[in-house]
């Protein structure tokens, strides 16, 4: 069976459950003691001003009553103090409530951010992009929102009804048994509907990660989308998610809004319940009718906070699924989980690949690699497309680990060593250059923080990628835009070199490093390489052989195997698939060379 | 004076400014709405009655009616049920007219953005569009959904309440209209002052989306330059700003939002004290300012709601206003009216001029590419070959100078047309998550099974997708197997062929693949699509040699090359001597 895209995500992002992720929510939340209190007291204070003020203003009646101005102008007074102590409690709690609000959400987005930088690389092509932002920014903003707004409603929403059970207890014990008697059937009802109710919302937020994922794609490649003119095409498949997205919302809220007509009949129906009880011990003779009275008034402050509560349920179960979905890519196994604890601080000897096997899922990558590069080697690596050039270089710079077979740095195994300190030692120039937004400057900076704007010039002109930036009216300054698209390819790919280069490594891996890089300026980048290559490891992938002579030594790929190694000369002599691939670049020429 | 008037009541309008942007998204589903109307006031009636039911009750227990009292109690199971239909009713309605305008919504902003020239993406960025489309729409549903579920019942309680009082006595309800101007003017306040926060909270939104999108496509060179730490910063400090601003918003509510009930309360002081002092001096009745207050405390929910559906409010005209920056028709292009394209595929480009920003990236570039050609275009690195051969299928437009395609402007050729004919294969390649076929076909209609296999074998990519154990159904993409970068090429290839265009363009569409490859490639699209012209950029020698011609840009200008060997960049020779030093 194939596995649909929600399994293979759930399988690498887990989805805490609503009553696990509520536990942990609030754990979290509890950790910020001070104002969590805040909010209690400020909570607790409102709702004791507010059971006062009633009072109050019996009591200023009174003085009308009996004719008193002086205890109408006492009891007003303490009116308005009372409102005005609601109106400092009311704004703790706006405060304390955001605070612990928005605080926990860019706790956990914070997290969730940090947990991306750890995962092993093969999370992301197993996961999509849209779909991590989706989890990040939506269902945070979902939980956000329904925590800043609704938490006083909750907090208040329990005092109260802790209260009035109190106080129906202390006014009448069995009648309180008889307002209580729905509970139960509120509970079961609300527990039997809780799974129907979560996978709602569940859908609810994997449609709108489907929308932001579809559309995370469309705005990436919207260049191709207008140059083939598929606009339609385009928004025909967005229309298909928005639809599900629809449906799945009008589904959610269609059973959420019964589930709250029904608990109104519930709380009308315990209303009932008690008048009718009440009456019939009224009749009795066993309570007097002061108490059945003022129980009914608690019975409905009871029930008033119980229905807000249930309306809120919506929106809780939209935001609870969310912050099981957030929690998951926080849980997301760390590729730290498979860190060795040994530091390297320079390579030494070599870095030995032994029975090196590799395949992406069920495809082969590489089969039985073995090779060895000493310090300060540099090799080549070339082949056809597909031969599993980039692949190993991949496994070098232990983005991923080989299935079998070791790769061992200095005799030592690489998955004992301590990625971060062995990552230091290397410095790659991958095929597709990555740009952060940012200048030029800001961009080579990352590699190499202690360099100082004058220096990062003065070695872009050593390394002869001045004249590329030259054609840029603001020079390093220029600013790259998202992904780099304001410069061309070139431009990129001599950004990404600068990069590499002023990180000053030991170990070089260069895959493709020019492939957008006119001759010309190749030809001076090639010049100064040679020289700072000599004293470092380099490692190039190549399949354009202007830069071959750097190189001591030669290994040739195909299919995922090591088929011919040897120097420049040697492999011209063997005349195998290097050497014909050679002639077929260069022509005549080539073959007059050997 | 007049214009201050004026500028008030286009404020107090504004509040109302998301429920006048969501009508035109909520054609054809007024009824829907006249229906939570009018099953929001039996809503509030039932709500209203209770109390009165209840009052009853306690009248006949007093009396001991114990039969009024069953009859009573079947009155309240009666107003449960009308009550749960009412609450149905507004809350799904609520529900599904909201979700109804964001479907509309989000619907046309994509209609809106794919529909717009090239240019309108140059400054604009990926993360931030995403945001534009999901959560600035939702912060306008989300009011739209809290106005109607709760609008109308917290204005008819409120009506309710001063309809009341004006029963009761005259004077108590010119106390509480006496508020009205002062609640207004504190929610205009409150308005104005929140204003910028949610703003900013929007676009602050839209930096976090873009920072985790950018995050994440660079994850490679993020971890080899162990950048994680300096990442993780960044993004705490946008979460900060975003944190900051919430806070901001709260302080606001701490004081405006907490000030609308108390301005009632201060009121109901008011009332008490006038209400008490005249009941004194006329010794009349307190029965009456009783139920007054009593009113006054009721309606401080419903003036304290009201405060926060101006903060909701003001989130939902935040998003619009950023929504609205992609629903401007001001960069749309007609990407639907086709027509005819010129029979002759010859290109002539003549005195065009190119900026971008403040580059000028072509100064006069003329060219004449003959029909049925293979040219090729060379240059240094950023001399402007992509900027030239993207003006020919109209992705970007030059600012200045004309481009002919067999005699007929590129500017009257239909867009659809012109795209459909011309095909380019970019540098930076896009592969859509989804099978190897449905990439090739890439939503194009008349694309057959037979044309895709076509397309891959010339792009010399079909015996690697036979190879794979699920063949041309094989998923690719995102999340899909890994490609090498020339087997990406290969199948933008595949994309590009398939439709048997009339002019092909390779932007060094070719880079990642092998130079045999490569060739081999190019003579099966010469041999295969008849009559192709085909523009091909590159850097390589060999393809170079392959073209009929071949041009090259320098500075802005473009010259053809007599001889290919003669390139002013030609470095191969001293490559060579390099490599005779092995």
């Amino acid at each position: 069976m194939k596995q649909t895209y929600d399994e293979i995500e759930e399988s690498y992002i887990k989805t805490l459950r609503g009553r696990t992720a509520l536990k942990r929510l609030l754990k979290d939340m509890a950790k910020n003691r001070k104002q969590t209190a805040i909010l209690v007291a400020s909570v607790m204070i409102t709702a004791i001003a507010a059971t006062f003020s009633p009072l109050a203003i019996g009591d200023a009646v009174n003085g009308v009553a009996t004719g008193s101005f002086k205890i109408i102008i006492e009891f007003s007074l303490v009116f308005i103090s009372l409102a005005l102590i609601q109106f400092g409690s009311n704004r703790f709690r706006v405060l304390s409530s955001t605070i612990l609000a928005q605080g926990t959400v860019k706790n956990l987005r914070d997290r969730s951010f940090k947990s991306i930088q750890h995962v092993p690389i093969s999370f992301f092509s197993k996961v999509k992009a849209g779909f991590l932002i989706s989890r990040m920014t939506n269902d945070g903003e979902t939980l956000g929102e329904f925590l800043t707004f609704q938490i006083p409603s909750v907090v208040s929403g329990m005092t109260t009804v802790i209260m009035s059970i109190a106080i129906m207890l202390y006014l009448d014990f069995n009648l309180t048994l008889y307002a209580l008697i729905v509970l139960p059937f509120l509970s079961i009802f609300t527990l039997s509907l809780q799974g129907k109710v979560r996978r709602n919302y569940l859908r609810t937020r994997k449609t709108i990660a489907a929308i932001t994922g579809n559309l995370a794609e469309n705005i990436s490649s919207i260049r191709s989308i207008k140059a083939f003119n598929v606009e339609s095409y385009t928004e025909g498949k967005f229309d298909g998610l928005n639809t599900d997205n629809l449906n799945a919302n009008i589904k959610a809220s269609r059973l959420s809004s019964v589930y709250g007509a029904i608990v109104r009949i519930i709380e009308y129906t315990g209303i009932a319940i008690v008048v009718f009880a009440g009456a019939i011990q009224l009749k009795a003779g066993l309570i007097s009718i002061g108490i059945l009275v003022s129980f009914i008034f608690y019975v409905q402050e009871f029930f008033d906070p119980v229905i807000q509560l249930s309306q809120l349920y919506n929106s809780y179960q939209s935001s609870i699924v969310g912050v099981g979905r957030i929690y998951g890519i926080i849980d997301s196994k760390k590729e730290a989980a498979l860190d060795g604890e040994i530091n390297v601080s320079s390579l030494n000897d070599s870095i030995v690949l032994k029975d090196v096997n590799f395949a992406y899922d069920d495809s082969d990558a590489l089969k039985n690699i073995n090779l060895a590069i000493k310090k300060g080697e540099n090799i080549g690596i070339v082949g056809h497309t597909g031969a599993g050039k980039t692949t190993l270089s991949n496994l070098i710079m232990k983005f991923y680990t080989p299935q079998s077979g070791e790769i061992l740095v200095d005799g030592k195994n690489l998955s004992e060593i301590n990625t971060e300190s062995y990552r230091n030692l290397i410095s790659p120039v991958l095929q597709e250059p990555f740009l952060f937004r940012g200048t030029i400057y800001e961009n080579v900076k990352i590699a190499a923080p202690d360099k100082s704007e004058e220096e990062i010039e003065k070695l872009a002109g050593d390394f002869n990628l001045d004249r590329i930036f030259s054609k840029l009216p603001q020079g390093l300054e220029t600013n790259v835009g998202e992904l780099g698209r304001s410069l061309s390819e070139g431009q990129k790919q001599a950004i990404a070199i600068l990069r590499a280069l002023c990180r000053d490594p030991q170990i070089i891996i260069m895959d493709e490093p020019t492939s957008n890089i006119d001759p010309y300026s190749e030809k001076f980048i090639f010049q100064s390489l040679e020289k700072f290559a000599r004293e470092k490891t380099l490692i190039l992938i190549t399949h354009r052989f202007s830069m071959i002579s750097l190189v001591d030594k030669i290994i040739v790929l195909q299919n995922g195997e090591i088929v011919e190694s040897g120097t420049f000369p040697e492999l011209r002599e063997k005349k195998g698939i290097f050497s014909q691939m050679y002639d077929i670049l260069y022509g005549n020429r080539g073959e007059s060379l050997s | 004076m007049r214009q201050n008037k004026k500028n008030f009541l286009k404020k107090v309008k504004g509040v109302f400014e998301p429920l006048l942007f969501s009508r035109e998204y909520l054609k054809n589903k007024k009824w829907i709405i006249y229906l939570i109307i009018a099953f929001a006031i039996l809503s509030t009636a039932t709500r209203l009655l209770v109390p009165i039911i209840i009052g009853d009750i306690i009248n006949s227990l007093e009396s001991r009616n114990f039969n009024a009292i069953y009859l009573e109690i079947e009155y309240i199971m009666l107003l449960a049920v009308l009550s749960a239909i009412a609450s149905f009713v507004v809350n799904f309605g609520a529900q599904y007219t909201s979700q109804i305008y964001a479907y509309n919504l989000r619907k046309r902003v994509v209609n809106s953005m794919v529909k717009k020239k090239t240019k309108f993406f140059h400054d604009k960025t990926s993360g931030d569009l995403l945001s534009r489309t999901t959560m600035d729409i939702d912060a306008s549903r989300n009011f739209i959904m809290n106005s109607l579920s709760q609008l109308i019942p917290t204005m008819l309680i409120i009506i309710f309440a001063v309809g009341y009082l004006l029963y009761i006595n005259v004077v108590y309800s010119l106390f509480f209209l006496a508020t009205v101007p002062i609640l207004i003017y504190v929610g205009v306040k409150f308005q104005k002052k929140q204003r910028p926060h949610w703003m900013k909270i929007r676009d602050t939104y839209g930096v976090m989306t873009e920072s985790i999108q950018e995050d994440i496509t660079g994850q490679r060179t993020v971890r080899s330059y162990l950048q994680e730490e300096p990442q993780i910063d960044r993004f705490t400090g946008i979460t900060d700003t975003y944190y900051g601003e919430y806070m901001n918003v709260a302080h606001l509510r701490g004081i405006y939002n907490n000030l609308m009930p108390f301005i009632i309360s201060a009121a109901a002081t008011a009332v008490i004290f006038y209400g008490g002092y005249s009941s004194i001096v006329s010794k009349t009745d307190v029965g009456g300012l009783v139920a007054a207050v009593n009113i006054f405390t009721m309606v401080t929910f419903p003036v304290s709601f009201l405060g926060r559906l101006i903060a909701f409010s003001e989130n939902a005209r935040a998003g619009i206003g950023r929504i609205k920056g992609v629903l401007d028709r001001d960069l749309d292009e007609d990407v639907l009216t086709s027509g005819d394209f010129p029979k002759s595929n010859g290109i002539s480009i003549r005195g065009v001029k190119y900026k971008r920003g403040a580059r000028e990236i072509l100064k006069n570039v003329d060219l004449e590419i003959p029909p049925e050609s293979f040219v090729c275009l060379t240059g240094e690195t950023g001399s402007g070959k992509s900027s030239l051969v993207n003006l020919i299928p109209r992705l970007e437009d030059p600012s200045d100078g004309q481009i002919f395609i067999g005699g007929v402007n590129v500017r009257d050729i239909p867009l659809s047309s012109l795209r459909n004919h011309i095909a380019i294969v970019p540098q930076e390649i896009s592969l859509l998550s989804g099978s190897i076929s449905e990439n090739i076909i890439f939503g194009r209609n008349g694309i057959t099974e037979e044309m895709t296999r076509r397309a891959a074998k010339i792009a010399r990519i079909d015996d690697f997708i036979e190879s794979l154990p699920e063949g041309y159904s094989t998923i690719i993409g995102e999340r899909g197997i890994t490609l090498s970068g020339g087997q990406r090429q290969r199948v933008a290839l595949a994309r590009a062929i398939a439709s048997n265009p009339r002019i092909l363009i390779l932007d060094d569409a070719t880079s990642s693949v092998d130079p045999e490859t490569e060739l081999a490639i190019f003579s099966r699209i010469v041999k295969s699509i008849e009559g192709i012209t085909v523009v091909l950029v590159s850097l390589r020698y060999s393809a170079m040699k392959y073209a009929s011609t071949a041009y090259e840009l320098e500075n802005g200008e473009i010259s053809e090359l007599q001889n290919v060997e003669e390139i002013s960049y030609a470095m191969e020779k001293d490559g060579f001597k390099n490599e005779t030093d092995l």
